[in-house]
């Protein structure tokens, strides 16, 4: 893809998401497909977050949900008023992602040093372990209550907990477009440049003055830090961190399909692989299960007629067809293509 | 002219195979030194332990009269030291973090009354001081000790690593060749430049003006390195797309764009006809009126007899042979190692 056809592709992006509270409020009222859209943001910059570990950097990294779950619990313990902190909403963020940031290099230093399918063990065990930790934590989590009910933030003179969607949808959609710029900065610098040949070949780019260890960290602890960020976003946009068990496993790999379905190393893939998967949960299998109500087709009894329940199985499906016949995705990135890594050992 | 790089006595062994063993030479500044021996001579090995990807069992390797690698100092205690209370805080606190949280926190904190701060962080002293041994102390030296020992190790693992020795002013390609396949031939280039960046963190995020201005002069200076290797049309073509003539020259460009005083080629006449390996003599030529002084494994005698200033020879590892190319063309020693000698 060339540079002006990406530029036009984010300019249409940018411009359709804008647009489409708009058009849906004149053409189509009551469908709420853009309200639909707000958890599509938050998993757009977990997806980011995860593209700059596994996309740039080829670090496998199965444990993403655990820095949203520490977002979560961060931003809640600072504004609940059943702490003391009672932080606002954007001083809360600010640290959130400093938290996660921080828990990025907690877990990156010792593991950052395994390579592929080990550093996959160890961040799926992280993942697991943050949600014990969090369930066992009682007397500051609050166990599998989660922390609840957090305050709506007030932004700008609007306040976000009236009946409206519309704050929620341009905060986050701002929020996410200003992700995207800072991870699009940091993709065409050295910093990217030096992720993308760390991928390629570490021996080479330590033997071009690469500090490896330091790349790989810089991605791990920033993947982190967006992934937290989201985590934050997400427990403020629903008013609870919700019980630890929401950031479980199959979120992690949730957001690893939105990155694959829709471009390693792309941004602009990765924002479409989340409008992809996780819309088709959102609105097209939640649509799907409503008309089925209504005609009655829908009983509680067959658990195949649920389409909810058929989740799993599509988006299983479909990493499979990506994989076999678009490896690099929906929209593929404009330096990197990804290409069965070789192990070459030696010099 | 003085010695750039000195090896005294290297060693390199794995288990009981010993690929280098016991070799001594000196590089004098702005020559082209050659490496050549029959396959499996621990030319490569040498080259790899020169670059710092192994660290030799024994021997030194000075470059401009000093130990590659870092040397112990008192900043490597202060960061153990740092490490290892990092850890041990962080450990005691992983252990005891609800116990302090109820006594500093909990019991403080009235609903939606002003909470008093300095009271609580006097509580949580409390309540750090008052923690039993069990609790307390086996935490702070398992963290202690955990900590500084791994920093320790970790520090100790990289201090002869190909990135240091790469910032010290040592570069080298790859026998087979290890480009960044899926990357532009002149991102190929600026990667070389990774050491030189001086720009931090913050202006490439927020791309600030000095972020522009050295991108600018490092896509200048890489443009200039393609010229000079004459691959500048090529420069925004996959470097995987090059042809493998190309793909070497693109090898050394990318070695010189961090620039080297040493440049190490392993074998860049591999695979070449004749008319590309005598334009790579002069390449080498040119890179060594550059004031880069070049290290060379070979096995194309033409480009060996033609650019170096000295030759050396080694065979099962060991030196036997080192002098002008025409002295060691003359070798008895050489001859039988590449042709073997007859039975008596």
């Amino acid at each position: 893809m060339t540079r002006t056809r990406e530029l036009q592709g984010y300019a249409i992006a940018l411009a359709l998401a804008v647009l489409l509270p708009f058009i849906e409020g004149f053409a189509f009222p009551g469908l709420g497909l853009a309200e639909d859209f707000r958890p599509i943001f938050i998993f757009a910059i977990l997806g980011l977050g995860l593209n700059i570990i596994v996309g740039y950097t080829g670090l496998l990294n199965l444990g993403v949900a655990a820095f949203m779950a520490i977002g979560a619990y961060s931003y809640g313990i600072l504004t609940c008023d059943i702490y003391p902190f009672q932080l606002s909403f954007w001083s809360a963020t600010a640290a959130t992602i400093v938290v996660g940031a921080l828990a990025g290099v907690v877990l990156g230093l010792p593991a950052i040093r395994l390579h592929g399918d080990y550093l996959a063990i160890v961040t799926l065990g992280f993942g697991e372990i943050v949600q014990d930790a969090l369930r066992n934590l009682e007397t500051i989590t609050k166990g599998t209550q989660g922390i609840n009910p957090l305050p709506s933030p007030r932004l700008f003179g609007v306040d976000f907990q009236s009946g409206s969607y519309l704050p929620w949808y341009f905060l986050l959609l701002f929020i996410l477009c200003s992700v995207a710029l800072l991870v699009r900065n940091l993709e065409r610098s050295r910093i990217g440049r030096a992720w993308i040949a760390v991928r390629e070949d570490e021996l080479a780019a330590r033997c071009m003055g690469i500090n490896p260890v330091r790349a790989k960290l810089l991605a791990f602890s920033l993947g982190a830090s967006l992934c937290s960020l989201a985590g934050a976003l997400w427990a403020s946009y629903l008013g609870s961190t919700g019980e630890p068990g929401n950031y479980d496993f199959q979120v992690s790999v949730i957001v690893l399909c939105v990155v694959m379905v829709g471009g390693m190393g792309s941004i602009l893939g990765v924002m479409l692989g989340a409008v992809v998967m996780v819309g088709f949960n959102s609105i097209v299998l939640s649509g799907l299960s409503d008309l089925l109500a209504r005609q009655g087709i829908l009983s509680g009894e067959n658990v195949f007629a649920v389409p909810g329940n058929w989740k799993y199985f599509i988006f299983g499906l479909a990493l499979i067809l990506v994989t076999r016949y678009r490896p690099e995705g929906l929209i593929p990135s404009r330096v990197v293509k990804i290409v069965a890594p070789k192990k070459a050992k030696g010099a | 002219m003085s010695d750039l790089l000195q090896l005294e006595n290297v060693t390199v062994r794995f288990g009981g195979l010993t690929a280098v063993d016991d070799v001594t030479l000196t590089v004098p500044k702005g020559s082209v030194h050659s490496v050549i021996g029959p396959n499996g001579a621990g030319k490569t090995t040498l080259f790899n332990t020169v670059t710092g990807v192994y660290v030799p069992s024994e021997g030194h390797v000075r470059f401009e009269g000093r130990d590659l690698g870092i040397p112990f100092r008192l900043r490597t205690i202060a960061l153990c030291a740092f490490v290892a209370l990092a850890t041990a805080l962080f450990a005691v606190l992983a252990v005891n973090v609800q116990t302090i949280w109820e006594q500093a926190i909990i019991a403080n904190y009235i609903y939606q009354q002003p909470f008093p701060w300095s009271k609580a962080m006097g509580d949580a002293f409390v309540s750090l001081s008052t923690l039993s041994f069990y609790d307390g102390g086996l935490p702070l030296v398992f963290g202690f000790v955990v900590g500084g020992a791994g920093t320790y190790a970790v520090w100790n693992a990289s201090r002869l690593t190909p990135d240091k020795v790469a910032e010290r002013g040592v570069s080298r390609t790859f026998q087979n060749i290890r480009l960044f396949q899926n990357m532009s031939v002149l991102h190929n280039v600026l990667v070389g430049m990774s050491g030189k960046h001086r720009t931090r963190f913050l202006d490439v995020l927020l791309r600030l003006p000095r972020y522009y201005r050295e991108e600018r002069m490092a896509t200048a200076d890489a443009t200039e390195l393609l010229d000079f290797v004459g691959l500048k049309s090529h420069s925004t073509e996959k470097a995987s797309a090059l042809c493998y003539g190309d793909q070497r020259r693109l090898e050394i460009a990318r070695a010189l764009a961090s620039q080297p005083r040493l440049l190490l080629l392993d074998e860049p006449a591999a695979g070449m006809n004749p008319t590309e390996s005598e334009s790579l003599v002069e390449l080498i030529a040119r890179i060594r009126d550059r004031g880069v002084t070049v290290m060379l494994i070979e096995h194309h005698m033409d480009v060996v007899m033609n650019i170096s200033d000295r030759v050396t020879v080694l065979d099962y590892g060991k030196k036997i042979a080192e002098g002008t190319p025409l002295e060691v063309r003359q070798n008895p020693k050489v001859i039988a190692a590449y042709l073997g000698v007859e039975e008596e």
